[in-house]
């Protein structure tokens, strides 16, 4: 596991040389098991920093707020933000950079090893420790998660408790970083589409009375695309208002406003708004599986978002979040490519 | 009015209550929430607390307000759908949940009743479950004028006693479920009694989170809208609906024409939720938006519920329920943020 102390050195020395703006990392929350989003400005608070198996976020989102930030500032400080990223986060920064949504002088990447282990599911863990607090909680050599807890410390196998999506990880360290900690440790999953191939061998009628009793519960509270890097859109379908108007749009222009979907949390309305996020992703989801931890609900959303990164994989041979020089999935075709209609 | 109930009876009970709609929470793959009951034997009162609090009964996510359509003669003919409910009960309901209607009340009463509201409202009987254990190790009802035990807008009170239930009658809706079946509620007896004021001292000090300074917060408030602390606290938030929506006392909603049909024309007026943390809230069809970043959004959340409101009804629009705390994606704390505007500036 990287060392927290290589850690702060690192933003330290950015902090210090004032070569970014502010770094991005991980702090400890008050309100639960996992950590907050800290954003450390000044070179003596890196010693706010955290890094352990609870560090599950993915910071990368954050680079939309500082873009749209930035938009509105008259003298925008140019500098770039630090920030810190796991492999997956990592994956993510290469689709942003690959959509020309950042540039990569934008941000200065301290890369974070995932090593041989991942992070943490927050209910997993919590039903594990049954409400008591985490004083420290680290991995040891052996793939075991070491939690202390007020009563001493407790060892957990790592697969009982980590996150769905690293036990499904294809990047468990960062494919793009201005500095590494850790080790490249090549850990390649059994199967990374384990998980949603359970749900394709269901039958139709078994797959849709699922998806009709998980996609009841939702509530709309949009923050599955909320905590998404990839949903940066300045105008979004679901928002009943265009952000693009100004005070110079005509009524006309207004009323062009297509309303592809309703504001009733029902049925029908939430099997729109969910299939619209899933295939707004395709060939771009790169699975940190944030939309699926944030859900107040527990909607297995990953599932649809799973099927489609299988799907651009075996029909197109296209993987997500590699390479930033790789054409988009959607913007981009091979003569070998499936569905003959497009030549 | 105090009795006991034996645990075992319980069932017989809620079968008494035939003629009303049953609420109750009921867990599903973890996840607990209050719903309509068939069969008194789904009642489970060994639960914490539910994800979205009994709010959404009364005041449901989606209203339809009016059915409108085209027809030969009138042009365009209206039809007003007010609910017509037949009379609920919602068992299990935390004092914090039930007090938080007391405070939707005062919004949707007054000089304009708002009848959606007040048909379901009038026609619900609430008997709340006190929390002999904090339900949240983040509830901090004790902060906000709250406690473990209130009495707030609720009907009937029962208070776990290990084998019985302690149940206190408090309205004459509560006497009536009651009387419902009269000869399974025994008379209290000292060493209960006891009991029950001993549960109750506990459960106090099982609270262990509090806002320091609240007393501060409202006048600190006043002076703080153009403070970079909303800036700070703000930065981590996604702004997504998490927090509005399972609040308790969030009572914003939005309204909308759904057309099902242009030609002929078909279709309704639907009231939602809506949510003050979303960036299109109250956005003007102008284009200007009154709260255009994260930082005023927060804010406006923090003041409606520690200033405004307090201002407007005497009250702290927050029951300390701990949801949004818990629930929140990136660990924003409004206790924290209470505790910094208590101390800001000093």
């Amino acid at each position: 596991m990287v060392n927290l102390e290589d850690l702060k050195k690192e933003a330290k020395a950015v902090l210090k040389d004032e070569k970014v703006k502010y770094v991005i990392g991980y702090e400890k929350s008050s309100n639960g098991l996992m950590p907050a989003p800290a954003f450390i400005k000044k070179p003596e608070d890196v010693e706010k920093l955290i890094w352990d198996p609870t560090c599950i976020h993915n910071l990368t989102r954050f680079l939309t707020d500082e873009k749209q930030k930035k938009a509105r500032e008259k003298q925008p400080d140019e500098r770039p933000v630090g920030i810190i990223v796991k492999g997956c986060d990592s994956r993510a920064l290469v689709v942003l950079l690959q959509e020309k949504f950042i540039n990569r002088e934008d941000v200065y990447i301290i890369g974070v090893s995932c090593e041989s282990a991942g992070v943490v599911d927050e209910k997993k863990l919590s039903k594990k420790l049954k409400d008591k607090k985490i004083e420290n909680i680290e991995f040891d050599e052996k793939d075991n998660i070491i939690v202390t807890t007020k009563d001493g410390k407790t060892k957990i196998p790592a697969s009982e408790i980590l996150a769905e999506r690293c036990l499904e990880c294809r990047a468990n360290f960062p494919v793009i970083y201005d500095v590494l900690l850790g080790e490249k440790t090549k850990r390649q999953p059994e199967n990374p589409f384990q998980s949603v191939e359970k749900i394709e061998s269901l039958s139709e009628q078994e797959r849709w009375d699922f998806w009709k009793e998980q996609l009841s519960k939702c509530i709309r509270c949009y923050a599955c695309r909320s905590v998404c890097p990839m949903c940066y859109c300045d105008e979004c379908v679901v928002d009943t208002i265009n952000f693009a108007v100004t005070a110079d749009t005509t009524a006309e222009e207004k009323a062009q406003k297509i309303k592809w979907l309703e504001k009733s949390p029902v049925l029908s309305e939430n099997f729109v708004y969910h299939f619209i996020r899933a295939i707004h992703l395709a060939g771009r989801c790169i699975d940190c599986g944030e939309c699926e931890r944030v859900c107040p609900l527990d909607i297995p959303i990953r599932f649809l978002n799973k099927k489609l990164e299988k799907d651009a994989k075996e029909l197109f041979d296209y993987d997500s979040g590699f390479d930033p020089d790789q054409p988009s999935l959607i913007s981009s075709f091979r003569d070998e490519d499936p569905e003959d209609f497009i030549r | 009015m105090e009795k006991v109930l034996a645990k075992k009876s319980f069932p017989q009970w809620v079968k008494t209550l035939s003629s009303y709609k049953i609420f109750a929470p009921i867990e599903k793959e973890d996840l607990w929430s209050y719903e309509l009951i068939e069969k008194p034997e789904q009642i489970n009162l060994d639960y914490l607390n539910t994800v979205l609090s009994p709010k959404k009964i009364i005041f449901p996510q989606r209203e339809v307000y009016l059915e409108f359509f085209a027809s030969n003669e009138e042009g365009i003919e209206v039809k007003e759908l007010l609910p017509d409910e037949k009379p609920s009960v919602i068992f299990g309901v935390r004092p914090c949940d039930a007090k938080a209607l007391t405070l939707t009340d005062k919004v949707f009463g007054g000089d304009f009743e708002d009848l959606y509201y007040w048909n379901r409202r009038k026609q619900t009987a609430l008997v709340g479950l006190s929390c002999s254990t904090p339900p949240s190790p983040n509830c901090f009802c004790l902060t906000v004028d709250g406690s473990p035990f209130s009495k707030d807008g609720l009907d009937v009170l029962m208070t776990d006693l290990g084998d019985k239930y302690f149940v206190e009658t408090l309205t004459k809706k509560g006497e009536q479920l009651v009387n419902s079946a009269k000869t399974l509620f025994k008379a209290p007896t000292e060493k209960d009694k006891k009991n029950l004021a001993k549960i109750q001292q506990d459960a106090k000090k099982k609270i262990t989170r509090q806002v320091e300074n609240i007393k501060k917060v409202p006048p600190q408030l006043k002076e703080m809208f153009d403070s970079p602390l909303w800036d700070e606290e703000s930065m981590s938030c996604i702004q997504c609906g998490i927090c509005t929506y399972l609040c308790p006392t969030c009572h914003c909603f939005d309204i909308n024409d759904e057309i099902d049909s242009s030609s002929p024309l078909k279709g309704k007026r639907i009231r939602t939720w809506d949510n003050c943390q979303f960036p299109d809230f109250t956005m003007h069809s102008s284009g200007h938006n009154p709260r255009p970043d994260k930082a005023s959004r927060l804010r406006q959340r923090i003041m409606h519920k520690f200033q405004y409101f307090v201002e407007l009804y005497k009250n702290y629009q927050c029951t300390g329920c701990g949801r949004c705390i818990s629930q929140c994606p990136v660990g924003i704390d409004i206790i924290e943020v209470l505790d910094k505007v208590s101390d800001y500036g000093a």
